[in-house]
C-alpha cells in the first residue's frame, strides 16, 4: 500500500499540470476577451456585420448621430449632418478606422471581461456615447469645402475639446454608394474611408514657416534686425529655393507675412540642422500620438541626408516633411495657449444605459512645445500676418493670427495644384479656438483656404463666442 | 495493540467531514435558482416539465442524503456533492437547451445514481468483485464488438447503437470505460503475476483497437490514458511505461501518416480563425461566446452558443462560461482536481490496493477526459470531441460519470462503515 501511495506521487503531478493548463487557459481568455468578444460573428453584438449593440453617439448637443433601433443601426435624419459627422462617428463595418463606431466599439458594447456582454442583455444596447463635436458646425464646415477634397478641424485650445472634424469626400452612411465606391475610376471616392484630420499626412508648405521662425527666435539672437534680399528664388551649391514673388530686401517678420521662401531659406540655413530637427523633435514630430483610442497619422521631419538645398526647401515647408493636421493644430494651438500644448479630445463622455460615467474627458496637457517667450513672439507674428497682410476684413470681428500655405505637390511631370493651408487662431479671450483648413489640390493658401476657415470661424463665434 | 495503534493513525488521517446539509441546501438553492431563471426566460415551455425535472432531482438529491445521512448514518459526503452539483448543471443545461428531452436526461441521472448505489454494494466484497472480473471483461469486448458490427456513425464515429429509429440511443463505449477500470483494478488482486498483467494488457489492447477502428480516437485515448495509469501503479515501472507511450507515440504517427483523412481532422488545430465557417466554426464560436458571458455569466437562456450545433454535448465547457460565467466554469473543472486529490489522498488508507487503483485510475480517467474536453475545444490541444463529463448531454456517459465515481467513493471505509465506529475501534 505505502508503495502504492509513492506511485501516486505522479497522479499530482499530472493535476499540477492540469492546473496549470487552466491558468494558460484563463491567461488566452483573458489576454483575448475583447478580441474575441469584437468579432463579427458575436451575435450578442453584431447582426450581420452591423454592430448592433452600440449605445447611441450623440454630438455636443446631445443631437443623436447614430442609435441602434429595433436590433438595427440608425442614424441622424438629416443626411447632410449624417454626411458631414460621417468620419467621426464611422461605420458600423469597420471601414473608417478612426471612427468612434469602430475605435470605440468596446466602450460602445460596454464589453469587458468581468461582466462580458451582460449590459447588452440587460438593456438591449451598451454604453451611450457623447461626442465633442457640434454636428451644424460640421455641416458648415463641411459645405464651406465646397467641391474640394480636404479636412477642417477646430478645437478649443485650452480645454482640448474639438468641435469640428471633417474629412472630404464623405458619403451619406443611410445610402452607401457602395457600387460608386467600389467601381470608382474618377477618384471622386478617393481616400474616402480614411478621416483626412486624424489620419491624412500633407507637405506643410509656407505653415512650417511658423516653426522655421520658431526655431530661428530660439536660435538666432538679432533675428528681428536681420534683413534678407528676395530676388525671386535664392541660390543654394547650384540650386535655388524659388519664391512666389520678389519681395526685395525685409526684415524678419515682413518675410513671414508675405511668406517669402527666399528669406526662410536663408533663416533655414542660419538655424542649421541640427537646431531645426531639435525645433521639430519639441514639437512631436517623428512622434506618434493617440487621442483617446484614436491614433494620429505620424508627422515626419526628416533632415539626416539632406543638402544644404535641401534644408532651404525643407525650412520652407518643401523638401520630404509630411504634417498631420490634427497634428498642425496642436501646434498652433499650443502657440495661442503660450506655449504649452493641450491634446485635443473627440469623446466627451460615455455613460452606462443606467447613468454611470466610464469615461469623462477631461484636458489633458501636452508639452511644453515653445517658451513662453517664443509662443509671445509667435503671436504677435501670426497676428501681424493677418492684422499686416491677409487682413482682418477677410476675418471679421475675430482677432485672428494666423499662417496659409501653399504646398507644392506636384511630380517633374507637373500637374496637380498645391494644397491649399490655412492655420490659426482667434486671440479673442471668449473665443480660445484655434483651427487648420486643408483644401487638397485647392490651390493658394490664401484664396482657397482663409475663405474657408473664416466661414466656420464665424460658425463658432456665433456659436461660442460672447 | 499494535494493530490498534495503527488503527488509531488511520483514523487520524480522515479529515473531518464536511457539514453536508449546509453544502445540500447551498447547492439545492443554486438548483433552484437555475429553475428560476429558465422559468424567466421562457427557454423551457412546459412548465410542469420544468417543475418535474427539478423536482424529481432535488427530491432524488435529498432522499440520497436522508437515506445515507441519517438513517446510515453515514458521515463524508464530499464525491456525492461534487456529483450533484456537477449533475444539476448538465441537467440544466438540456432542459433549456432541449426542453423535449429534459426527461430522457433526467431519467439517465436517476439510472447513473442507480448505477452508483449498485457499484457500491458490488464493489464492497472483493470476492465478489473477483468472480464478476472476467465476465464483465468479456461483456465489454462483447459491447464494442457488437457497436464495431452494428453500431451506427454519427459526427464521424462508429461508437453508437441507435435502438428503434432513434428512441434509444446508446454509446457502449462510455459503459465500458467503467468495466475498464474495474478489470483494470481487480486484475490486480494477484499481485504482480505475469499472467494476469499479460491478461489486462491484452483487454486493453482489444478495447483501444476496437475504439480505433470505430474511429473514437478521443475515448481510445482515455483508454489508452487510463490503461497507462493502472499499469504504473501496478508495476511502478517508469521506463516500461516510457516504452509504451513511446511505442504508442509511434503507431499514432504511422496512422497519420498512412491515413491522412485521420490528419484531417486535426487540420484545423491552432489554426481555428482561419477556418471560422468551416473545420473551426464551433470552437470560434465557444470562444467568442465564452468571453461573452464574463466572470458572471449571462444567466441561463440567455447564451447565444447554445445555437450553435451539438452546443450541450461538445461546448458543454463553453455553456457553462457564457451562462454561468467563467467563474463557475473554471470551479467545474477544479472539482475534476479534487476528486484527484482526493482519491491519492485516501489511497494510503484504503482496505486493499484494488480500491486504490480503482479510484486512482477513475478520478485521472474523469480528470483526463475534462482536460481533453476543455483544452481541446478551446484549441490549446487537438480536439477530439470527447465530452465534458456529468455536464455534457448523453445518457450512457452520465451513467458511466456516476459508474466512476463509485469507485472513487468506495475507497473511503467510512462509505461502508460509520465514522464514530472507525475512531472507536
Amino acid at each position: 500500500m505505502k508503495t502504492l501511495s509513492r506511485r501516486a506521487w505522479i497522479l499530482y503531478a499530472l493535476a499540477a499540470l492540469f492546473v496549470a493548463g487552466l491558468g494558460i487557459l484563463f491567461y488566452t481568455f483573458w489576454s483575448n476577451a475583447d478580441d474575441w468578444a469584437m468579432r463579427h460573428a458575436n451575435r450578442h453584438l453584431y447582426a450581420g456585420d452591423t454592430l448592433t449593440a452600440a449605445g447611441s453617439i450623440t454630438d455636443e448637443t446631445g443631437a443623436v448621430l447614430a442609435e441602434t433601433v429595433d436590433g438595427d443601426r440608425q442614424y441622424n435624419d438629416d443626411r447632410d449632418v449624417r454626411t458631414a459627422t460621417l468620419h467621426v462617428v464611422g461605420d458600423s463595418e469597420g471601414y473608417i478606422a478612426t471612427g468612434v463606431q469602430t475605435a470605440y466599439q468596446e466602450e460602445l458594447t460596454g464589453y469587458n471581461f468581468v461582466d462580458g456582454v451582460y449590459d447588452v442583455k440587460r438593456y438591449g444596447k451598451g454604453n451611450d456615447l457623447q461626442l465633442s463635436v457640434n454636428a451644424d458646425l460640421c455641416v458648415t464646415a463641411y459645405d464651406a469645402l465646397g467641391d474640394e477634397k480636404g479636412t477642417v478641424g477646430i478645437f478649443n485650445y485650452e480645454t482640448g475639446q474639438l468641435v469640428c472634424v471633417v474629412s472630404k469626400p464623405a458619403f451619406d452612411i443611410a445610402n452607401k454608394p457602395t457600387e460608386n465606391i467600389n467601381n470608382d475610376t474618377t477618384g471622386e471616392y478617393e481616400g474616402v474611408y480614411m478621416n483626412r484630420f486624424f489620419s491624412g499626412l500633407y507637405t506643410p508648405g509656407s505653415t512650417f514657416k511658423i516653426i522655421t521662425a520658431a526655431s530661428a527666435i530660439d536660435n538666432i539672437s538679432d533675428i528681428d534686425d536681420q534683413r534678407f534680399r528676395c530676388t525671386g528664388s535664392y541660390g543654394i551649391d547650384g540650386g535655388s529655393v524659388k519664391c512666389l514673388g520678389t519681395h526685395g530686401t525685409i526684415g524678419f517678420e515682413r518675410a513671414l507675412n508675405v511668406s517669402c521662401n527666399s528669406a526662410f531659406a536663408q533663416i533655414a540655413l542660419q538655424v542649421g540642422t541640427e537646431n531645426l530637427t531639435a525645433t521639430t523633435n519639441a514639437l512631436g514630430f517623428n512622434q506618434r500620438y493617440t487621442l483617446g483610442n484614436i491614433r494620429l497619422a505620424q508627422s515626419r521631419f526628416d533632415l539626416s541626408e539632406a543638402s544644404q538645398l535641401d534644408l532651404g526647401w525643407a525650412g520652407v515647408g518643401q523638401y520630404t516633411t509630411l504634417v498631420n493636421p490634427c497634428h498642425m493644430l496642436m501646434i498652433v494651438g499650443a502657440i495661442a495657449n503660450d506655449g504649452q500644448a493641450v491634446m485635443p479630445y473627440l469623446v466627451e463622455r460615455i455613460t452606462t444605459q443606467n447613468g454611470d460615467t466610464v469615461l469623462e474627458a477631461e484636458t489633458t496637457l501636452g508639452a511644453q512645445m515653445f517658451s513662453e517667450s517664443t509662443a509671445a513672439r509667435l503671436q504677435e507674428l501670426l497676428r501681424s500676418n493677418v492684422e499686416n497682410y491677409y487682413g482682418d476684413r477677410r476675418f471679421r470681428g475675430l482677432e485672428m493670427c494666423g499662417k496659409t500655405g501653399t504646398a507644392e505637390v506636384s511630380s517633374e511631370e507637373g500637374g496637380d495644384d498645391p494644397h491649399a493651408w490655412f492655420v490659426g487662431y482667434s486671440q479673442r479671450e471668449d473665443l480660445p479656438y484655434a483651427i487648420v483648413v486643408v483644401v487638397e489640390n485647392g490651390g493658394g493658401g490664401s484664396s482657397t483656404a482663409i475663405p474657408v476657415a473664416n466661414e466656420v470661424m464665424q460658425a463658432v463665434d456665433d456659436l461660442y463666442g460672447e | 495493540m499494535a494493530t490498534k495503534k495503527k488503527k488509531a493513525t488511520h483514523a487520524r488521517r480522515y479529515r473531518k467531514p464536511v457539514k453536508w446539509p449546509f453544502w445540500l441546501l447551498l447547492m439545492t438553492l443554486f438548483q433552484l435558482s437555475c429553475m428560476l431563471q429558465i422559468y424567466i426566460n421562457g427557454t423551457q415551455e412546459s412548465m410542469v416539465t420544468l417543475f418535474t425535472v427539478y423536482g424529481v432531482y432535488i427530491a432524488a438529491e435529498w432522499i440520497y442524503f436522508f437515506v445515507f445521512g441519517i438513517i446510515l448514518r453515514r458521515k463524508s459526503f464530499e464525491i456525492e456533492l461534487i456529483a450533484f452539483f456537477l449533475t444539476g448543471i448538465g441537467l440544466t443545461l438540456t432542459t433549456s437547451v432541449y426542453p423535449d428531452r429534459a426527461y430522457t436526461q433526467l431519467v439517465a441521472v436517476l439510472m447513473g445514481m442507480i448505477v452508483f448505489i449498485v457499484m457500491l454494494w458490488v464493489l464492497s466484497d472483493t470476492k465478489r468483485v473477483i468472480k464478476l472480473r472476467t465476465p464483465v471483461a468479456i461483456l465489454a469486448l462483447a459491447a464494442l464488438g457488437i457497436t464495431l458490427i452494428i453500431g451506427d456513425e454519427i459526427n464521424g464515429a462508429r461508437n453508437w447503437i441507435v435502438i428503434g429509429d432513434g428512441a434509444l440511443s446508446i454509446q457502449p463505449s462510455e459503459i465500458v470505460k467503467v468495466a475498464f477500470v474495474f478489470v483494470g483494478a481487480a486484475t490486480l488482486e494477484h499481485l504482480q503475476s505475469t499472467r494476469s498483467l499479460t491478461k489486462y494488457i491484452l483487454f486493453a489492447g482489444a478495447c483501444i483497437g476496437m475504439l480505433f477502428l470505430m474511429k473514437d480516437f478521443g475515448t481510445a485515448l482515455i483508454f489508452f490514458f487510463t490503461f497507462i495509469v493502472i499499469a504504473f501503479l501496478r508495476s511502478g515501472d517508469i521506463k516500461t511505461i516510457f516504452l509504451v507511450c513511446t511505442a504508442a507515440l509511434l503507431g499514432g504517427l504511422g496512422i497519420l501518416t498512412f491515413r491522412p483523412y485521420v490528419a484531417n481532422r486535426f487540420q484545423t488545430y491552432r489554426h481555428v480563425w482561419e477556418y471560422s465557417n468551416g473545420g473551426g466554426y464551433q470552437q470560434v464560436r465557444l470562444l467568442i461566446y465564452s468571453v461573452s458571458g464574463g466572470l458572471f455569466g449571462l444567466g441561463i437562456g440567455n447564451g447565444r452558443l447554445r445555437s450553435v450545433y451539438a452546443a450541450t454535448e461538445d461546448l458543454a465547457f463553453g455553456m457553462v462560461c457564457e451562462e454561468f460565467g467563467i467563474i463557475i466554469a473554471f470551479t467545474v473543472l477544479l472539482t475534476f482536481v479534487a476528486l484527484v486529490v482526493y482519491s491519492i489522498r485516501y489511497s494510503v488508507a484504503a482496505r486493499s490496493t484494488f480500491y486504490s487503483i480503482a479510484a486512482l485510475a477513475a478520478s485521472s480517467l474523469l480528470l483526463f477526459q475534462a482536460a481533453l474536453h476543455v483544452f481541446g475545444v478551446t484549441d490549446l490541444l487537438p480536439w477530439t470531441g470527447v465530452t465534458l463529463p456529468f455536464i455534457s448531454r448523453g445518457g450512457s456517459s452520465m451513467m458511466c460519470c456516476w459508474g466512476l465515481v463509485a469507485f472513487i467513493k468506495a475507497i473511503d471505509v467510512r462509505t461502508y462503515r460509520r465514522y464514530d465506529k472507525i475512531e472507536r475501534s
